[in-house]
């Protein structure tokens, strides 16, 4: 699921950072973004709440938030999938996931950016990751949210395992870039990098280079 | 090679995911381990139908990956990391 909000046009040209907020659900302060890690842990055993963190994504310098919210579905290559399970290596996943949002954060002038990953088991229809991108203008939240969710996917140490409703289980859809990079650290994204041109004329930042971690 | 009695002075190995499959999730080495090429070698020697797999894998100490250039030191904990499948 991906829901973008965006304010109204007039919201959208560039407000003064130190604007007041107004209306329903806007926070009353920006908030510190050197690590969200106190308030919500890059990975979590519990339920990822989108509501407070979609709270905790208003900023007066953002006029567009861009909500990803992956979510587990019922099917899988032909197969019937009961639930998933994830695990990861926390400590180095934390670490890899602050670093991506912090760099996306810089290269795309984001005003908010947050994300988190599930461990344990996920039923269907539940969220397993969400990334939460903030900016000026739509644009840059688009390109930054895409670009965090396909390094989270491709990089982090987080693995899913499939149940199945026959009662099996399968780890699987392993990033496999290695087989066409020849590099285990060497990842392909989905997402294009490179400046684009929007139809608003943005010119919009530069995107990163294909880092590998 | 594999110890039952855990001792602080030996090398740790931890795997994940379907590296599970292979090995038992944690395990201690007694025998010197400079390198990761020299812990491949261990590993293949536990179970030689890992063979696979372990070329995708990366290898962790602490918070940061490793290649094959780090000196291992045989308290180390070292993370078996497979490819990524979060998402």
């Amino acid at each position: 699921m991906t829901l973008s909000l965006s304010s109204l046009p007039a919201a959208e040209a560039d407000p003064p950072e130190s604007a007041s907020p107004s209306g329903a659900g806007t926070s009353a302060e920006p908030k510190d973004q050197s690590d969200q890690s106190a308030a919500f842990p890059y990975i979590s055993a519990e339920s990822l709440d989108l509501v407070e963190l979609l709270r905790n994504a208003h900023h007066p310098g953002a006029g567009a938030v861009v909500l990803f919210s992956g979510e587990v579905r019922d099917n899988n290559r032909g197969r019937d999938v009961a639930c998933l399970e994830y695990e990861s290596y926390g400590p180095l996943a934390s670490k890899m996931i602050r670093d991506i949002l912090q760099e996306a954060k810089e290269k795309w002038n984001l005003q908010i950016v947050l994300a988190q990953h599930r461990i344990g088991k996920v039923a269907i229809g539940d969220t397993a990751v969400v990334v939460i991108t903030a900016s000026a203008h739509r644009s840059e939240a688009y390109a930054a949210n895409r670009h965090i969710i396909d390094r989270i996917k491709h990089e982090a140490p987080i693995w899913k395992c499939e149940y199945y409703t026959d009662g099996t289980h399968e780890w699987g859809n392993n990033c496999n870039c290695h087989s066409i990079t020849g590099d285990n650290a060497k990842h392909i994204y989905e997402t294009a990098p490179g400046p684009s041109a929007t139809s608003s004329g943005y010119p919009g930042p530069s995107a990163p280079p294909n880092q590998s971690y | 090679m594999i110890l039952k009695q855990f001792n602080s002075l030996n090398m740790k190995v931890h795997v994940y995911a379907a590296l599970k499959e292979y090995f038992t999730p944690e395990f201690e080495l007694a025998e010197p381990i400079r390198n990761t090429d020299e812990l491949k070698v261990c590993l293949l020697a536990i179970n030689a139908t890992a063979g696979e797999i372990l070329k995708t894998c990366r290898f962790a100490v602490e918070d940061g990956f490793i290649d094959n250039d780090f000196k291992l030191k045989e308290h180390d904990t070292v993370i078996i990391v497979p490819p990524s499948s979060g998402g």
